[in-house]
Formats: C-alpha cells, sequence, structure tokens
C-alpha cells in the first residue's frame, strides 16, 4: 500500500496531467456536436469491430463443440436411414387400393368450355371433346367450384352440354346437413341464383347451408356442390320449401371442366327399364 | 495574465492568417513561467488559462487541453535549451537564452501547442494539410508575437535598470 502512495506521489504531476487531459477530452465530446457525433460513430464502429472478432475467435475455439454435435446429429440420422430402410423392406407394393381405384364406377374426362350462352332461357355451352374421347349424352359435367351440367349431345370432337342456368335442366339434389332432396331448377334472369323444391316444411334450413348432388340420378356422384341457400320460402301449395340457391359456378367465367363418365350408368338404367316393364305387365 | 486572455480572445481569435491560422498568444503566459514555479502550479495556470480561452471562444476543451499539454512538457524542452549548470529558479527570456535559443524554444512550445489545438479543432485526418498549415501558420505567428512582447518586455526592463 505504501508503494502504491509513494508511486502515486512521485508521479502525481502525471496523474494530474492525464485527469485534467481527460476532463478537457470529456467536455470537448461533451460539449461540441462535431466533435461527440465523430467520437460516437468512431466509437460503435470500434466497438463493433471489437465484437466481430471476439465473436470469430469464440466461434473457432466452440467449433470441436459444434463438431461433436454434428458427429452426433450424423449417427442419429444414419440410425433413422437405417431404420427407415429395414421398415421399406419389410413392406411390398399394395395392389389393393390400385385395383379398387380401378374399379371405381366414376372416371372423370378433362375439357375445355370453347363456347357458351349464358343470357338466353336455354343456355348451352360446348365443349372441345367429343364421342372419340368417350363422351357419351347424360354424362355429368363439373369443375373445380361444383356441377356444371348434363351432357346433352355429341359429335366426334365436340359436345354440348345443358348448364344448370337452363330452364329444362332439372338436377336431383340434398342438403347437406340434413339429407333432405329435392330438385334444382333455374329460373330464366339471374345466372348466378337457382331454385330448389320439395323440401318438407318440418326440415329446418339454415342459411348458407350447402346444397350438393346427392347421387340419385347416377350422372354426379354425391357430395358435388351446387350452391347454398341464399333464402327460403313456402312454395305456392304450401307443402315445401322452395329454396334460393346461390350456385357455386359463375357460368360467366368458367373455363376447364371435367366430364364424368359412370361405367354402371347402362347396366343401372337397363335393370331399371325392366323392372319398369315387368310392373307394367 | 488578463491582458494576455483580452488580447488573444479580442484581437487575435479574429485574425485568420492566410484564412485559417489563428495564432494562439496565450502560450505566452506558460512558455515564459520561472523553472522554480512548480509543475503542479504549471499544470494548473495552463487549465484554468486555457479554461478561460474556451468558454470566452466557445472551443470547450480544446484550448484548455493543449495549453495544459504545454504546461506538463514545458520543463522538459527549456532542458534542451538552458544551460545545464543552472541549478536555481530559471527564467527563459532573451537575455537568458539568447535571441536563437529564445526563439527556438518558444517554437517548440508553441507549435506543441498549435498541433494540439488544431488536431482537436480537426478531430479527423481527412482535411490534413489544411490542419497542417493552419499549424504551421499559427505557430510561426505566434512565435514571432511572443518573441515581439519579450523583446519589448525585455528593453523596458533594461530601460529601467539604465534608469535606476
Amino acid at each position: 500500500m505504501q508503494n502504491l502512495i509513494d508511486f502515486i506521489l512521485k508521479y502525481k504531476y502525471w496523474f494530474t496531467f492525464f485527469l485534467m487531459e481527460g476532463f478537457c477530452l470529456a467536455i470537448l465530446i461533451r460539449f461540441n456536436n462535431y466533435h461527440g457525433s465523430v467520437y460516437f460513430t468512431t466509437a460503435n464502429s470500434l466497438v463493433g469491430g471489437i465484437y466481430t472478432a471476439a465473436d470469430g475467435v469464440t466461434s473457432y475455439i466452440n467449433l470441436g463443440t459444434v463438431n461433436a454435435q454434428l458427429e452426433a446429429d450424423n449417427i442419429s440420422l444414419r440410425d433413422e436411414v437405417q431404420a427407415m430402410k429395414h421398415e421399406l423392406a419389410s413392406h411390398r407394393i399394395d395392389t389393393i387400393k390400385y385395383e379398387g381405384f380401378n374399379k371405381t364406377r366414376y372416371k372423370y374426362i378433362g375439357a375445355q368450355i370453347i363456347n357458351a350462352t349464358t343470357n338466353r332461357s336455354n343456355n348451352l355451352l360446348t365443349l372441345d371433346k367429343g364421342s372419340d374421347d368417350g363422351i357419351r349424352p347424360e354424362m355429368g359435367v363439373i369443375c373445380s367450384s361444383g356441377a356444371v351440367g348434363i351432357v346433352y349431345l355429341t359429335s366426334a370432337h365436340y359436345s354440348i352440354v345443358m348448364p344448370l342456368i337452363n330452364v329444362k335442366s332439372k338436377i336431383s339434389c340434398s342438403l347437406k346437413h340434413h339429407n333432405a332432396f329435392g330438385t334444382m331448377e333455374w329460373k330464366f334472369g339471374d345466372i348466378r341464383s337457382a331454385y330448389m323444391t320439395g323440401i318438407p316444411l318440418h326440415i329446418p334450413i339454415d342459411k348458407d347451408e350447402i346444397v350438393e348432388t346427392n347421387g340419385f340420378s347416377d350422372i354426379f356422384p354425391s357430395g358435388i356442390p351446387i350452391g347454398t341457400v341464399e333464402s327460403t320460402e313456402q312454395s305456392t301449395d304450401g307443402l315445401a320449401y322452395t329454396i334460393k340457391i346461390r350456385l357455386a359456378v359463375d357460368f360467366a367465367s368458367v373455363r376447364n371442366v371435367s366430364v364424368i363418365t359412370n361405367y354402371n350408368h347402362a347396366e343401372k338404367t337397363r335393370l331399371e327399364f325392366q323392372a319398369d316393364s315387368l310392373m307394367n305387365i | 495574465m488578463i491582458l494576455l486572455l483580452a488580447v488573444q480572445l479580442l484581437i487575435l481569435n479574429h485574425l485568420h492568417l492566410f484564412g485559417y491560422a489563428t495564432p494562439l498568444i496565450i502560450g505566452y503566459m506558460i512558455i515564459c513561467m520561472e523553472t522554480g514555479v512548480s509543475r503542479m502550479s504549471h499544470l494548473w495556470w495552463g487549465f484554468s488559462m486555457g479554461m478561460l480561452f474556451d468558454i470566452f471562444s466557445n472551443t470547450m476543451g480544446m484550448g484548455a487541453a493543449s495549453l495544459t499539454l504545454v504546461a506538463m512538457m514545458k520543463p522538459y524542452v527549456l532542458k534542451l535549451f538552458m544551460p545545464r549548470d543552472i541549478v536555481e529558479s530559471f527564467k527563459p527570456t532573451i537575455e537568458n537564452l539568447g535571441l536563437s535559443r529564445y526563439i527556438w524554444y518558444t517554437m517548440s512550445c508553441m507549435a506543441m501547442l498549435h498541433c494540439c489545438f488544431y488536431f482537436l479543432e480537426a478531430f479527423t485526418l481527412a482535411d490534413l494539410l489544411l490542419t497542417i498549415g493552419a499549424m504551421i501558420g499559427g505557430t510561426l505567428l505566434a512565435t514571432t508575437i511572443s518573441v515581439c512582447i519579450e523583446y519589448i518586455v525585455h528593453n523596458k526592463l533594461a530601460e529601467r535598470e539604465v534608469s535606476k
């Protein structure tokens, strides 16, 4: 301690000098805007440089730990790959689903609408595919939004579709949540709206409930959206609802469609025709 | 001391040789101090004088730092020019040092003062030539004025001696 005091006393001029200079620099930076900004800019870049260098050194020192961790990760991943390979080897290709898919009733043929009318009561759509592509009359036509219509006539390379917005179009449909089915019809006028009739009065109907195909007609599979409930009112006979539907498909802009082919449709029609004939005898 | 400060603040601060070199004559007060005065007194005088100069010239810290540096280094500079055999108090004057040595001594101290002051004022090395120009100009001018003051004071003292 005495030595320290002696040292300070011996160099008291220098200590005083450095204290005074330090004070001068402090007030220089504090009271001169230019000097203050230069000091802080330099100090910031200097400290940033020191931190970068320190970070580099720390990263280098920690490389051993990082390597060990990477090695452990590699071992774990290798184990996982081996386990996966083993698991994969124990499975053979499952053909059941594939065969089942082949046996499905419905298949889809992609087509494009090349001509359409939307301002008449008997609106029609023209598709760029025809009987050569496997399209036959009474096949359903859908798009990504929902049901579009039914094939009406075909030629070798073109088809005419009767869309939902045709006054002669009648499609069997149901309310998604109530299993209540009815018939969808279109009235000339608004191409975004249609009407569903035949829903009994005891069925509670919610607004925005989805109206979809019910699969009865065999033209459309069940569950293809037609639209949503917009409003309800009693029919003129007072026995059922007449539901105004907001159609899911915008017929003014639809272009790409799929035609649904049902391999069993002919068989079903034939059987129903035979049953009717027997009943009439 | 007050007269020196007044001359510096009222006259010399408005003098800009070649547009940027201002002589800092306040260093003369430290230069002419005797060696008998303690180093601590040198420091306090330099610091106080510098602070007063800074307050009135709005150069906070620059003058005080420069004058404190000169006050600290003056004994070492003077040792280079004063005779070696002198032990007691020695006053650095033209008479004691001789004109040539006195000019070199004054110029050395003034150069130190101006270097420190102008580097602190610039606070960057961007306009180094301009800063060096101001330093050299200020040093030469301040040295000339200091020697002139010393010469006048020396002559007056000599006249007073003769009249006695």
